[in-house]
C-alpha cells in the first residue's frame, strides 16, 4: 500500500515532479496536434476527393476527349443495369474568366456538366451557396439578373420564384441557426447593379427601386469556384463581391480531334454568375468554373462537326462519369465496366478514323480512389513520417523523466533506507518509483490531451490571432495545403493511444532509477546524507 | 538465562579493500534474552552501529551469523529479511529518519502501510490508524498528529520515531544512539520513555557511547577492537508486567 500512498504524496509535494508532468504534457500535446492535423488532413483529402468525383471515371486523360461516349453509355447501362445507376458526360478545358463590370480577369479550369445528373453523383450540390437558400434556382438555363425590388415603403422583395424557393427552404430547414444566419445576410448593403461593387461585403442580390424581377438579357448560367470570385474572411466565410446574376465573359480555345487549336477564333461566351461552389479544396475552388456540358461541347467544337469529305465527326467528351447502385463494390464494378469497354471497343470494328482510333486506344476505367491515390498515399506517408519524427522528439520526455527520477532517487536515498529499514522490499521500492512515474505520466497525459485538444479545436482561431499580430505567422496557407481550414478534429482513439503510450514511456523512463533504488542496501541509504 | 531471542555469532565486517580496508567487527558475538534491555557501549567508530545494523539485517556480515528465535536471518531471501525488519524488529535512529512528506500519524502508520497490500489495507486501515493514535497518545503526541516532522522539536521527532518503531509491537527494538542528537534533558526524557517500554517487557538493544545510559540497562556490553565483552555482571531479567502507558515528561 505504501507504494501508491507515497507515489501520490510525492506527486503532490515534489516540485520536481511537475517538470516531468510538464514535459510529458507538452510531448503528448505535440504528438496529438500533429496526429490530429495530419489525420484530419488525410480524412479531408479522402472525403473531399470522394465528394468531387463519381465512383467510376472513364476517360483518356486528353483535352480533346474521346468519341462514342453516348453509345458506350447506353451499352453499359443495358449490360449492367444492376451495377450502374447513372452515367453522365463531362468536358473540361481551360479558359479566361472575366467580369466585364470590373475587368477582373483570371485563367480558369472550365468544366462542362449536366448539372441535374452531376449533383446525383457527388457532393457538388452541398457546396452551392445560393442553391442552399433558394433550392431549385441554380440552373445553367439562360436567365436574367435577379434584382431585389425596393417598394415605396422601403420594403425589399425578392423575385417571386426566389421568394417561393426561399420559403420552401425555410419550411424544410431543421437548423434554426441556419435560418437565423440567412436572415442576417445584409441585403441592404448590396449595391445597385449599375454601381461597380468595389467594396468587399457580404452581398446576395442586386437591389433596385421598383418591382423585384429579372433585369438584363438572358444568358446561360455559370457556377464559379468560391475562392475564384469571392474574398475569404478570417472566419472561413466569404465576402461576395459580386451579386448573383453578375455578367461573366468566358473565352475558350477549341481543339480539333487531333488536339490542335482550331482555325476558328476563340469562343467568347456571355454568361451569368448563378452560384458559387465550395468543395473545400483550394486548388479547385480557386480556379474552377462550371457550365452546361452541351453548351461547352458546342463552343469547343466537340459536337458533331461536318467533315470535308461528307458526313460528321462523332461528338466528344473528356470523361464519362458513372454512378453505381448502393452496395455495389467499386472495384468489382470497375472490372465489369473495363470488360464491357473492351467488348464495346472491339465491336466498333475497323471503320474508325485515325484520330478516333488514337483517342479510344488511350481509354482507362478508374475509380475515384485510383485517380486520387498518388495524392492520398503521399499524405498517408507524410502523416506516418511526421508522426514518427515527432514521436522521436517525444523520446526526449522519456529521457527527461529518467533524469528527473534519477535526481529524485538520489534525493530520496535516505527515505529509501528508512522504508527498507521498516521492511519495504527492493521490488516494492522499485514499484513505488515506477508508480510515481506512472502517475506523472497519467497527469501529464491528461493535461497534454486537454492542451492538445484545445489547441486543435481552436487551431484556426489561434492562427488568425497570430496572423493578426504578424502576417508572417500565418503558417497554414490554403493555396499550399489545398484546404481552406486547418483540420480541427481530435479522434478519441488517437488521444487515448497517445496518452497510454506516454504513461508507458514515463514508466520506462523511470526503470533505471527505480532499479537503482531497489538495489540500495538499507544501511547504505541510511548513511547517505 | 532464558532461550535467546537473538543470537549473533562471530560476526565479522570490514569496509574498503586492500590497504584501505578497515576491520570493524572481528568475531563479535552476543546473545539477548526475551525482555532484556541490553546496552552496547563503545567509543566512536568502534563498530556499535555496524553491529546493530547486522542484528537488524540492514546490512550483511562478511562472515558469522545472526539467529532470531533460532532461525538464521541471513539464510533467506531479501524479501524474508524485509519481513524480519517489518514484523520482528523496530528501529530507532540517532537522526530520527522520519519521512518529511508525511505527517506524524502517517509516519507512525508507515510499518502498517509497508506490511499491507493495497487490498488488505482497506480492511486494516482503521485498526492501523487506531494503533498509531494509541501509540502517539502513549508518547504524549496525540495533539501533534497532523504536524510534519519539520514542525517538531528533536525530542518530539524521536518520540515519533519510537512510536513508529513500536507501533506494530515488534519483539525487538534496536536503538542506535537515540539520544545522541538531543540535549541532556530531552535525551533523559527519551531514555525514560525507553525504560518505560523496557519495564513493560520490550526487548531492546541500544548502542551508545554515553556511560550514563548504561545504568538503565539490564546488561551492558562493550565493543572493543571488534569484539563484544561483558561490561559487568548481567542483571537477572525479571518477569515484567504488561505494557503500561509511561508517564513521560520531556
Amino acid at each position: 500500500m505504501y507504494k501508491w500512498f507515497l507515489a501520490w504524496r510525492y506527486l503532490r509535494t515534489k516540485m520536481i515532479a511537475f517538470f516531468g508532468i510538464a514535459s510529458v504534457m507538452l510531448c503528448v500535446a505535440m504528438v496529438l496536434v500533429v496526429m490530429s492535423v495530419m489525420g484530419g488532413f488525410l480524412d479531408t483529402v479522402r472525403d473531399r476527393s470522394r465528394g468531387l468525383h463519381s465512383e467510376i471515371i472513364i476517360d483518356n486523360r486528353s483535352m480533346q476527349g474521346f468519341p462514342y461516349y453516348e453509345e458506350f453509355s447506353r451499352f453499359i447501362e443495358n449490360r449492367l443495369p444492376e451495377v450502374i445507376r447513372l452515367t453522365t458526360p463531362s468536358i473540361w478545358t481551360y479558359g479566361l474568366f472575366r467580369i466585364p463590370a470590373t475587368n477582373f480577369t483570371v485563367s480558369a479550369r472550365v468544366q462542362g456538366i449536366h448539372l441535374d445528373d452531376y449533383v446525383q453523383l457527388n457532393d457538388f450540390k452541398r457546396g452551392l451557396h445560393y442553391e442552399r437558400y433558394f433550392p431549385g434556382t441554380t440552373t445553367f438555363k439562360p436567365q436574367g439578373m435577379p434584382v431585389v425590388g425596393i417598394g415605396e415603403n422601403g420594403v425589399m422583395t425578392l423575385p417571386p420564384d426566389l421568394a417561393a424557393a426561399n420559403a420552401l427552404w425555410r419550411s424544410n430547414e431543421t437548423d434554426a441557426a441556419a435560418i437565423e444566419a440567412f436572415d442576417r445576410l445584409p441585403f441592404e448593403r448590396a449595391l445597385l447593379p449599375r454601381v461597380r461593387p468595389f467594396v468587399p461585403a457580404e452581398r446576395v442580390f442586386a437591389v433596385d427601386v421598383g418591382e423585384a424581377g429579372y433585369r438584363g438579357s438572358k444568358r446561360p448560367g455559370i457556377i464559379v469556384g468560391c475562392d475564384l470570385l469571392n474574398i475569404r474572411r478570417s472566419d472561413g466565410n466569404f465576402d461576395r463581391v459580386y451579386a448573383r446574376g453578375t455578367d461573366v465573359a468566358l473565352t475558350l480555345i477549341p481543339l480539333s480531334p487531333a488536339g490542335n487549336p482550331n482555325r476558328q477564333p476563340a469562343a467568347r461566351l456571355a454568361l451569368r454568375y448563378v452560384d458559387d461552389s465550395r468543395s473545400g479544396i483550394y486548388e479547385i475552388d480557386s480556379m474552377s468554373v462550371y457550365v452546361d456540358a452541351d453548351m461547352l461541347q458546342r463552343e469547343l467544337a466537340m459536337d458533331a462537326q461536318p467533315l470535308a469529305g461528307g458526313g460528321f465527326t462523332k461528338p466528344r467528351v473528356n470523361q464519362l462519369l458513372v454512378g453505381l447502385h448502393e452496395g455495389v463494390d467499386m472495384n468489382e464494378a470497375k472490372a465489369l465496366i473495363a470488360d464491357a469497354w473492351r467488348e464495346f471497343y472491339l465491336s466498333l470494328g475497323p471503320g474508325l478514323t485515325m484520330d478516333d482510333e488514337r483517342a479510344l486506344a488511350m481509354m482507362e476505367v478508374s475509380t475515384w480512389e485510383d485517380l486520387q491515390r498518388p495524392f492520398i498515399q503521399a499524405v498517408e506517408k507524410e502523416k506516418v513520417l511526421v508522426t514518427i519524427l515527432f514521436s522521436l522528439i517525444s523520446m526526449v520526455a522519456i529521457v527527461l523523466v529518467g533524469c528527473i527520477f534519477y535526481m529524485i532517487v538520489e534525493k530520496k536515498t535516505r527515505d529509501i533506507g528508512i522504508l527498507k529499514a521498516i521492511g519495504a522490499s527492493g521490488r516494492g521500492v522499485a514499484v513505488l518509483f515506477v508508480s510515481y512515474a506512472g502517475a506523472v505520466g497519467v497527469l501529464g497525459s491528461i493535461l497534454g490531451i486537454a492542451l492538445g485538444s484545445f489547441f486543435v479545436w481552436n487551431i484556426n482561431d489561434i492562427q488568425d490571432f497570430l496572423a493578426s499580430l504578424d502576417p508572417q505567422l500565418r503558417v497554414w496557407s490554403p493555396d499550399i495545403y489545398s484546404f481552406d481550414r486547418i483540420p480541427e478534429v481530435v479522434k478519441r482513439a488517437d488521444a487515448i493511444w497517445i496518452g497510454l503510450i506516454a504513461v508507458f514511456a514515463s514508466m520506462v523512463g523511470s526503470l533505471i532509477p527505480a532499479f537503482v533504488a531497489a538495489r540500495v542496501w538499507p544501511v547504505q541509504a541510511l548513511r547517505y546524507e | 538465562m532464558a532461550m535467546p531471542i537473538l543470537e549473533a555469532r562471530s560476526l565479522r565486517k570490514s569496509f574498503g579493500s586492500g590497504s584501505t580496508q578497515v576491520k570493524v567487527l572481528c568475531g563479535a558475538s552476543l546473545s539477548v534474552a526475551p525482555g532484556e534491555f541490553v546496552v552496547i557501549m563503545g567509543a566512536s567508530g568502534s563498530g556499535k552501529s555496524t553491529m546493530l545494523h547486522l542484528l537488524g539485517a540492514l546490512d550483511t556480515p562478511d562472515s558469522g551469523s545472526v539467529s532470531y528465535r533460532g532461525e538464521s536471518v541471513f539464510d533467506g531471501s531479501r524479501s524474508k529479511q524485509g519481513a524480519y525488519r517489518n514484523r520482528e524488529v523496530g528501529f530507532v535512529f540517532q537522526f530520527y529518519h522520519l519521512l518529511p512528506e508525511l505527517n506524524v500519524l502517517e509516519n507512525v502508520m508507515l510499518p502498517a502501510l509497508v506490511s499491507n497490500s493495497f487490498w488488505a489495507w482497506r480492511k486494516t486501515r482503521v485498526s492501523a490508524r487506531q494503533n498509531a493514535l494509541e501509540m502517539l497518545d502513549r508518547v504524549g503526541l496525540i495533539d501533534r498528529v497532523k504536524h510534519r516532522p519539520n514542525e517538531l522539536s528533536g525530542g518530539e521527532q524521536q518520540r515519533v520515531a519510537i512510536s513508529r518503531a513500536l507501533v506494530h509491537k515488534p519483539a525487538l527494538l534496536l536503538a542506535d544512539e537515540p539520544t545522541g542528537n538531543l540535549d541532556a534533558t530531552t535525551g533523559s526524557g527519551i531514555l525514560n520513555l525507553l525504560a518505560e517500554f523496557s519495564e513493560a517487557g520490550q526487548t531492546m538493544i541500544l548502542v551508545t557511547h554515553d556511560a550514563s545510559v548504561a545504568s538503565r540497562a539490564d546488561r551492558t556490553l562493550t565493543l572493543v577492537e571488534g569484539v563484544i565483552r561483558e561490561a559487568g555482571a548481567p542483571t537477572a531479567v525479571e518477569h515484567k508486567s504488561e505494557p503500561q502507558k509511561p508517564e513521560v515528561v520531556l
